[in-house]
């Protein structure tokens, strides 16, 4: 029963033990964070893979897959595919709207054209829209009844009748003609205003949207502000995101990467605000896309065709690498611009001789698994999917235009992995170097930990000694240990979890401090550090040494720590997960609770291990020796 | 008058590096029950090792060495019994005080005590023990210091815990090492009073001093010399 109160004693009655927790928790908590983030990252790596193309794809660049139809049927009706959906891939140049004035900045883009619905099926690239609702009274709302206001100027005042208009004249009241008008003075007007003073009168109306409405009335502010669904329907934008197109899907759009407009700008508490206080927001502009299409014969580059936009919504994978360079554009588009389309073939000699029907074409099928069945799996049953959609068309006499053979060197279809291997490859060698580092972690703060507990037991000692001598058993002495070691390991665990916890989580946000380090925190370390030299004045005023020695080494680092924020502050922070090297726009941010647990574990194990070598080292010398240890 | 523990034939050699330090080179010595014994040599004359293996807080090296107490062989015994024996049969007195300084005095005091104990015992003898505890403490003037840590005390303080400590499990034999080494002589004289009235009361005591005004005071004084006791200068005290 004498071990219970020791360890109690020895827990309660000194500065080491905490310092033991301390150290146990710090170790706990950095292999927690590091492993966190690393696992995360791996984690993310594959997930974001999968996410954005799916588990199977079946490929064939360039002269593309003709009577795709067929094999999407075929493939629907194969068992273990959930959804598949035809995509071409091509590449393109994409004239911004931005800067202002004539020569706009041209960015080369990978073009996606995708079928929405069934691309949705695959991907769930919905869930990756970034604008998902306009609130009425934004900015962006604001600037797209400006927009409204303007481009359509000569429409809206067309549809306005005359009493209508004498009523929108009220938004310039302050004009002293009108302030003191009678009804008829204000008919008078109105009769004598052209169309350009008509539209200067509208400019103004858009910058009042509320007084607006209230002259209008709201039943003709509505009927204005209809003629853009996104004005009056707040999830508008985001059905014009998945649907990609404008005006309730009357107009083909186009979809961007998010990082393709460098004028979104990743603000410090990781949102994306438009540069200029989202006059620069995308789904207000056009864009023109432009390809290289690709003669069906001999894949001769031809005339390049161009086609004008409007941006529907830009999209978030998290891949930086993909929101920087992908656009998406519905199939039909891409088609068109890149001659997949369906056309004619025409007699060689000819041109007036019709021999058939060129089908339209894609260059890539994305299949989707059932739940439960790897893209390993799922890639055997497209291929034979695919085999069988050959053979039924060759069947068929008549045909003119043959989709590869499954045979053929260019056709592939291959597990999103191995689709991807540009890109994972890389990674799987980094997780490598990662492992490698993880162990040195674990090995470094275990030794750590080891070394902590056998230097507390070994300064016990004498201690020991004294016990054996008056006839404590080797046992009851390890015991004591024992129990220190279980407390200390578990409390410094437990802490170290909820310390690892809170970085893991936070991550993101000590990571954007980092970045732009608030100044605020360098004023309150110098305060701080003043504090601590006035308080190390007075404290050694009576010349006693320790204090003036603390209290000058607190002052300092304090001084440093400020100073260093400064710094920080004027090189512009510093990016340690820089988006473009790391590949995601975030830091992965959730805990790994197995690793976690395990680190845990660990974290008592070596605890325990610490305390009881040396402590049955200890007890297993005769008492003398162990008193000897002065 | 019955034998409580004979020595016999001790030997013990110390390896500092290469060297063989002979330090005890066959020493016998027999204590009868409620005798005190003087234990009288220069520094370094292997006093303190003696005396750690009689209190079997060390083990001699040879095999003709033996030590018997109450008949039983300390070289046979197991590590239970060995412990029963330092926890029981003998309380031992260290130069250096040699207390616990995270436990108080009160704690200490009662530790051989504690140590004896198991989950049960504990609950029905605690209560008992503590107020041993306290009475001892309490005929050594130390009432008023149950709750320091031993910091807080004197070295004579210090050294009236350390004799409580070696009398809380009634141990007939007691092995002081130099008891008042450290002290000055007032409080020496206090501590040797104390001792005094303990083998007034029947405890053997085994007491190693380099100061034989200090040994006069014991029934016998043997003294150790060169690794053994000195036959010829082995003395009865007449003033007692
Ligand atoms: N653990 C040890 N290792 C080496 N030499 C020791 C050890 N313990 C004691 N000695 C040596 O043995 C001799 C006797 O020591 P000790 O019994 O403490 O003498 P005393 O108590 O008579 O002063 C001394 O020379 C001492 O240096
Ligand atoms: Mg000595």
């Amino acid at each position: 029963m004498y071990q219970a109160l020791l360890t109690n004693r020895y827990l309660t009655s000194r500065v080491i033990p905490l310092l033991a927790v301390a150290a146990v928790a710090l170790c706990v908590a950095l292999v927690i964070v590091v492993v966190s983030v690393m696992t995360g990252f791996l984690d993310m790596v594959r997930d974001s893979g999968r996410k954005l193309m799916g588990d199977v794809v079946i490929s064939h660049p360039i002269y593309g897959i003709p009577h795709y139809e067929a094999l999407l049927e075929e493939l629907t009706k194969t068992s273990g595919v959930a959804a598949a959906t035809p995509v071409i891939d091509s590449w393109g140049l994409l004239k911004m709207p931005y800067p202002q004035g004539d020569s706009k900045t041209t960015r080369t883009v990978q073009i996606w054209g995708v079928e929405p619905e069934t691309f949705e099926q695959v991907t769930d690239f919905s869930t990756s829209i970034v604008w998902r609702q306009v609130e009425a009274y934004s900015p962006a709302w604001q600037y797209l009844l400006e927009d409204l206001f303007t481009q359509q100027s000569t429409a809206i005042i067309e549809a306005l009748d005359l009493d209508q208009r004498i009523a929108l004249l009220c938004v310039i009241k302050e004009d002293p003609e009108l302030r003191d008008a009678t009804p008829e003075d204000r008919l008078a007007i109105a009769n004598q205003l052209s169309l350009e003073s008509w539209q200067a009168i509208l400019r103004t109306a858009a910058r009042v949207p509320t007084l607006t409405e209230e002259c209008l009335g709201t039943e003709t502010w509505q009927s204005i502000l209809a003629r853009d669904p996104r004005l009056i329907t707040p999830d508008a934008i985001l059905e014009d995101g998945v649907t990609i197109s404008r005006d309730n899907g009357t107009i083909p759009g186009i979809v961007m990467g998010l990082h393709v407009s460098e004028l979104n700008v990743r603000s410090s508490d990781r949102t994306t605000v438009p540069h200029n206080n989202w006059y620069w927001w995308m789904p207000r502009f056009d864009v023109t896309l432009t390809t290289m299409p690709i003669d069906q014969k001999g894949g001769i580059v031809t005339e390049p065709s161009s086609r004008i936009l409007p941006v529907a919504n830009e999209f978030q994978s998290g891949v930086y690498l993909i929101d920087e360079t992908r656009v998406l554009v519905p199939l039909d588009v891409a088609q068109d611009l890149m001659n997949l389309d369906e056309a004619t073939i025409v007699d060689e000699f000819d041109p007036d001789i019709e021999l058939g029907v060129d089908p339209a074409r894609t260059t890539m099928v994305l299949v989707r698994a059932e739940q439960g069945l790897t893209p390993e799996e799922l890639q055997v049953k497209v291929r034979e999917a695919y085999t069988k959609f050959y053979e039924g068309l060759i069947k068929e006499q008549d045909l003119l235009v043959w989709p590869p053979s499954p045979n053929s060197l260019t056709l592939n279809i291959m597990t999103w992995e191995e689709q991807q291997a540009g890109f994972i490859g890389p990674v799987e060698n980094e997780r490598r170097l990662i492992q490698t580092l993880f162990s040195i972690v674990y090995v470094v703060c275990a030794a750590l930990v080891l070394a902590i507990f056998w230097a507390i037991v070994y300064e016990k000692t004498r201690d020991i000694g004294i016990l054996r001598s008056v006839g404590a058993s080797r046992t009851g002495i390890v015991w004591i240990f024992l129990r220190y070691g279980l407390v200390v390991g578990s409390v410094g665990a437990v802490v170290g979890l909820g310390l690892g916890w809170l970085v893991v989580t936070n991550i993101n946000g000590i990571h954007s401090a980092l970045e732009e380090p608030p100044l605020i925190l360098s004023w309150i370390f110098f305060v701080l550090a003043a504090i601590s030299l006035i308080l190390t004045v007075v404290l050694s005023w009576r010349g006693s040494l320790l204090p003036l020695v603390l209290g000058l080494m607190i002052t300092v680092l304090l001084t440093i720590l400020a100073i260093g924020i400064l710094l920080l502050d004027g090189m512009g922070g510093v990016a340690i997960w820089d988006p473009s090297i790391y590949y995601f726009t975030d830091i992965p941010s959730s805990l790994d609770w197995w690793s976690a647990f395990g680190t845990m574990v660990g974290a008592v194990v070596f605890s325990l291990v610490g305390a009881i070598i040396p402590a049955a080292k200890a007890a297993d010398t005769d008492p003398v020796k162990a008193l000897r240890y002065e | 008058m019955s034998k409580l523990i004979q020595a016999h034939n001790l030997h013990k050699t110390y390896q500092l590096g290469r060297v063989e330090v002979p330090v005890l080179r066959g020493v016998s010595l027999d204590v009868e029950a409620a005798e005190w014994v003087a234990i009288l040599g220069a520094s370094g004359s292997g006093k303190s090792t003696l005396l750690h293996l009689l209190g079997a807080l060390d083990h001699p090296d040879s095999n003709e060495s033996s030590i018997s107490y109450e008949g039983s062989l300390l070289s046979s015994m197991r590590p239970g019994a060995l412990n029963n024996y330092r926890n029981k049969s003998v309380g031992f007195v260290f130069q250096f005080y040699h207390l616990l300084p995270e436990l108080t005095v009160l704690e200490n005091t009662i530790l051989p005590g504690l140590v004896g104990l198991n989950r049960l015992q504990y609950l029905r003898r605690i209560g008992e023990l503590r107020d041993r505890g306290a009475e001892l403490l309490d005929a050594f003037g130390l009432s008023h210091r149950l709750s320091h840590r031993p910091r807080e005390l004197s070295g004579g303080e210090r050294q009236r815990v350390a004799i409580a400590r070696a009398l809380i499990n009634k141990a007939p034999l007691l092995l002081a090492d130099e008891p008042t080494g450290n002290l000055d002589r007032q409080t020496g004289e206090e501590i040797l009073e104390l001792l005094k009235a303990q083998h007034r009361a029947g405890l053997t005591i085994v007491m190693v001093t380099h100061d034989l005004t200090i040994a006069e005071q014991a029934d016998r004084i043997v003294r150790l010399e060169d690794g053994v006791i000195e036959p010829a200068k082995e003395s009865h005290n007449i003033s007692r």
